[in-house]
C-alpha cells in the first residue's frame, strides 16, 4: 500500500515537473523559432547569472519565470474578486489534471522491491478503463477558466475574448470527439496503453488507414489549444490580450502556462492516437515484456515525436493568418463536421464488413484499409472544394438607404 | 411509530424552511437562520443514511453529497446569475464524484463532459450574451418562494421517504433484483464496462436509444426553423434611379439580413414589404 502511494507520487512528481521544464523550455524554443523565421535573432542573451556565460540563452526561461513571481500582482478594482481568483486556478488545475491519463512511455521492468512486483506503467492512474473521455471531460473544464477570467475581469476586451472561447471551444469539442471515435473503434478501447498497444501490435500506426481522422483531429486539437490560426480568444491585434488582458503577474504566468500546457496535451493526444505513442518499426518491439533499454528508448521514442508536432504546431503558428470569426464557425460546423462524419460511417463500415470480406479475399488488411481511408480522404476532400460551404461572400454590401440618396444626389465633377 | 420517518419528515420541514428563508426575495432578512436550519436539516438527512462500506468510503460520500447539496441550494439562492452557474458546476461535479463512488467511471464523465462541459457553458455564454452584470430586477428575486420551497420539500421527502422504508424492510424482490458483488465484479468493475454499456445500450434498449435520438434531431431541425424562419432573401438588385421608397427598402432589408437572431426586426421587414 505504501509503496504504491509513494510510486504514485514520484510519478506525480516526476509529470509536473517535466510538464513545467518544457513548458518553459517551448517557450524559450518558440521565441528562437519565431526569431527564425523573421530572421531576427531572438533571446540570445541570458545564461548563467552573474557570468558572462551566455548559453544560446538558455537561462532565458528562468529569467522569465522569476519576473513574472516578482511582478507587481495588480488587482484592478473593479474586478470581480472571487472569479478572478478563480479563473486562472481552474484553467491551471484542468491543464495539469489531464496528464493523469496519458502515457509517457510504456513500462519500466520489475523494480525488485517488495511489494511492487510486475511492471511500472508509466502514467500516474494506469488502468483508468475512461482514459480518453477522462481527458475530454478535464479539458471541457478548462473553458472555465477563459470565461470565468474573463468576465470578472469586467472589462469589453477581456469579455469579447471570454464569448469568442466560449463558442469556439463547445464547437470543436464535436469535431474534436467524431476525429477519435474512429480510433477508438478501431482499438475497441478508451484507455490509451490499449490504443498504443494495438497499433504497436499491428505495426500500423493510425494516421495510415484513417488520415481523414487524423485531419479533423488535428484541426480541433489546435482550436482547442487556441494556437493561431485559431487564437482568436486572445487575437492581440484586436483584443488587446484577450481574457487575461487584466491580469499580470503570476496569474498571468498560470493562464500563459496552462495555454502551452493545452499544447502539449493535444501533441500527446495526436501521437499517441494516430502515431503509435512509443512504437516506432524495428526499435522498440511491441510486447509487454521490456527490457531496460527497450523502456528508456520506448520514452525516448514518445517524446521525440511530442516534441516534433509542438514544433510542428510552431511552424502553423507562422504560416497561416488568424480566421475570422464567421470563417472558424463554418470551419467547425460545415467542414470538420460532416468530415469527422463520413470517417466514422467509413470505420464503422469497414470493422463490420471490410475486414470479413478482406479476409475471404485473402489480401493484406492494412494495406487495404490504407488504400479505402485515403481514397475517402480525396473523395470528401473533392466534395467539400466542389461544395465550398465555408465560402462566404462578404463583399460591402449596399449601405443604409441615405448613402444610396447622397451618392446618386452628388453632381458628378 | 417509526422512529427514522419521523426523523426525515423533520429534516424534510426544516429544508424547506430554511430553502423559503434562503430564496432571494426583494427584501431577506432570515439567511442566517435559514443556514442553521438548512445545516441542522441536513444533518439529521445525513444522520439516517446507511452505511454503504469501509468508513472512508463513507466519509468520501458524505463529503461530496454535501458538496452538491449545498451547491444546488446556493445555485437557486444566489442573486447573480453567473455565480448561480458556477455552483450549478460544482453541483454537477460533485454528482459525478458520487457516481465514481458508486463505481460509474463512464457516467462520472459523461455528466461533466455533457452537462459541465457543454450545457453549461452554453449557459454561461447566454448569460453573458444577456446581462452581463445580472443587474436586472428579475433575474436578482426569486419567484413563488414559499410554493417551490413547498414543491422541493415534497419531492425531497417522497424520494427519502421511498428509499428508507425499502432500505429498512427489503422485500425478497428487492434483494433478489440487487447486483450481487459478483455481477458487479463481472459488470461495473469488469475488465470492459464501457463495453458492457454499449452493447446494453445498442443491444437491449436500442428502441430507447434511437427514439431518444431521434427526438434530439427533431429538436435540432426545430430550432434551425425557428432561426432561419422570416430571414429575408438577400436583396440583390440596385433600386431603379429616381424611386426613393424602393431604395430604402432594399436598404433595411440589407441590413437587417445580416444579423442572424433578430427575427423582430427581419419580421417587420417582412410586414413592411408586404
Amino acid at each position: 500500500m505504501a509503496e504504491t502511494i509513494i510510486i504514485a507520487l514520484v510519478k506525480i512528481a516526476l509529470v509536473i515537473g517535466g510538464l513545467m521544464t518544457a513548458a518553459a523550455y517551448f517557450v524559450l524554443l518558440e521565441r528562437r523559432m519565431a526569431a527564425w523565421i523573421q530572421d531576427r535573432r531572438g533571446p540570445n542573451r541570458v545564461g548563467i547569472p552573474l557570468t558572462r556565460i551566455r548559453l544560446f540563452g538558455l537561462g532565458q526561461p528562468i529569467a522569465d519565470g522569476v519576473k513574472f513571481i516578482f511582478k507587481e500582482e495588480f488587482t484592478p478594482a473593479h474586478v470581480d474578486k472571487l472569479l478572478y481568483f478563480l479563473g486562472p486556478v481552474v484553467i491551471f488545475v484542468a491543464a495539469i489534471a489531464a496528464f493523469a491519463v496519458i502515457p509517457f512511455g510504456s513500462t519500466l521492468p520489475d523494480l525488485g522491491i517488495e511489494g511492487l512486483r510486475g511492471p511500472i506503467h508509466l502514467l500516474v492512474a494506469p488502468g483508468v478503463d475512461v482514459g480518453l473521455l477522462y481527458v475530454f471531460a478535464v479539458n471541457s473544464l478548462a473553458v472555465y477558466g477563459l470565461i470565468l477570467g474573463s468576465w470578472a475581469s469586467n472589462d469589453k476586451y477581456s469579455f469579447f475574448g471570454g464569448i469568442r472561447s466560449g463558442a469556439q471551444l463547445i464547437s470543436y469539442e464535436i469535431p474534436l470527439g467524431l476525429g477519435i471515435l474512429g480510433v477508438v473503434f478501431v482499438a475497441g478501447s478508451l484507455q490509451l496503453e490499449t490504443i498504443i498497444g494495438q497499433q504497436a501490435r499491428t505495426g500500423v500506426w493510425n494516421v495510415f488507414v484513417q488520415p481523414l481522422g487524423f485531419v479533423v483531429f488535428l484541426v480541433a486539437a489546435f482550436a482547442e489549444a487556441a494556437r493561431l490560426p485559431f487564437d482568436l480568444p486572445e487575437a492581440e491585434q484586436e483584443l488587446v490580450g484577450g481574457y487575461h488582458t487584466e491580469y499580470s503577474g503570476i496569474k498571468l504566468m498560470m493562464y500563459l502556462v496552462a495555454e502551452f500546457l493545452h499544447m502539449i496535451t493535444a501533441s500527446f493526444l495526436i501521437v499517441i492516437l494516430f502515431f503509435g505513442g512509443w512504437h516506432l518499426w524495428g526499435l522498440t518491439g511491441a510486447g509487454d515484456e521490456v527490457t531496460w533499454p527497450i523502456a528508456v528508448l520506448r520514452v525516448a521514442v514518445l517524446l521525440a515525436k511530442v516534441t516534433l508536432v509542438v514544433l510542428f504546431f510552431m511552424l502553423a503558428r507562422w504560416s497561416w493568418p488568424r480566421f475570422r470569426f464567421d470563417q472558424l464557425m463554418d470551419m467547425a460546423w460545415k467542414v470538420m463536421v460532416p468530415m469527422g462524419l463520413v470517417n466514422l460511417f467509413v470505420v464503422a463500415v469497414w470493422i463490420e464488413y471490410g475486414t470479413r470480406l478482406v479476409e475471404a479475399l485473402g489480401l493484406h488488411g492494412g494495406i487495404v484499409m490504407a488504400a479505402v481511408g485515403w481514397a475517402v480522404l480525396v473523395a470528401t476532400w473533392l466534395a467539400l472544394t466542389w461544395a465550398a460551404p465555408a465560402v462566404a461572400d462578404n463583399r460591402p454590401r449596399l449601405g443604409p438607404p441615405y448613402a444610396q440618396e447622397e451618392f446618386e444626389e452628388r453632381p458628378t465633377p | 411509530m417509526n422512529h427514522p420517518q419521523w426523523i426525515l419528515v423533520a429534516a424534510t420541514l426544516l429544508g424547506a424552511v430554511a430553502m423559503w428563508l434562503l430564496l432571494p426575495r426583494v427584501r431577506d432578512r432570515g439567511w442566517p437562520l435559514g443556514i442553521v436550519l438548512g445545516a441542522i436539516g441536513l444533518g439529521l438527512l445525513a444522520s439516517q443514511m446507511p452505511r454503504i462500506g469501509h468508513w472512508t468510503t463513507d466519509s468520501v460520500f458524505l463529503v461530496l453529497a454535501a458538496v452538491t447539496v449545498v451547491a444546488a441550494v446556493a445555485t437557486v439562492t444566489f442573486r447573480n446569475p453567473v455565480y448561480s452557474a458556477i455552483w450549478f458546476g460544482l453541483s454537477l461535479l460533485g454528482t459525478a464524484g458520487l457516481f465514481l463512488v458508486q463505481g460509474a467511471a463512464f457516467l462520472a464523465v459523461a455528466t461533466v463532459i455533457v452537462y459541465a462541459g457543454a450545457i453549461l457553458v452554453t449557459f454561461l455564454f447566454l448569460l453573458m450574451l444577456a446581462d452581463p452584470q445580472g443587474r436586472a430586477y428579475y433575474d436578482r428575486i426569486g419567484w413563488e418562494t414559499s410554493l417551490s420551497a413547498f414543491a422541493g420539500a415534497v419531492i425531497v421527502g417522497i424520494l427519502s421517504m421511498t428509499t428508507i422504508s425499502v432500505l429498512t424492510n427489503p422485500s425478497d424482490q428487492l434483494a433478489a433484483a440487487a447486483a450481487t458483488d459478483q455481477q458487479r465484479a463481472e459488470g461495473v468493475l469488469g475488465e470492459y464496462p464501457i463495453a458492457g454499456l454499449g452493447s446494453a445500450l445498442f443491444g437491449t434498449h436500442l428502441i430507447a436509444v434511437e427514439v431518444a435520438g431521434a427526438l434530439l434531431l427533431a429538436a435540432l431541425v426545430g430550432a434551425a426553423a425557428i432561426v432561419a424562419h422570416g430571414r429575408v432573401k438577400p436583396p440583390p438588385e440596385i433600386p431603379e434611379k429616381g424611386d426613393p421608397a424602393a431604395a430604402r427598402q432594399t436598404g433595411q432589408e440589407a441590413a437587417g439580413d445580416g444579423e442572424p437572431a433578430s427575427p423582430t426586426r427581419t419580421h417587420a421587414a417582412a410586414e413592411h414589404r408586404r
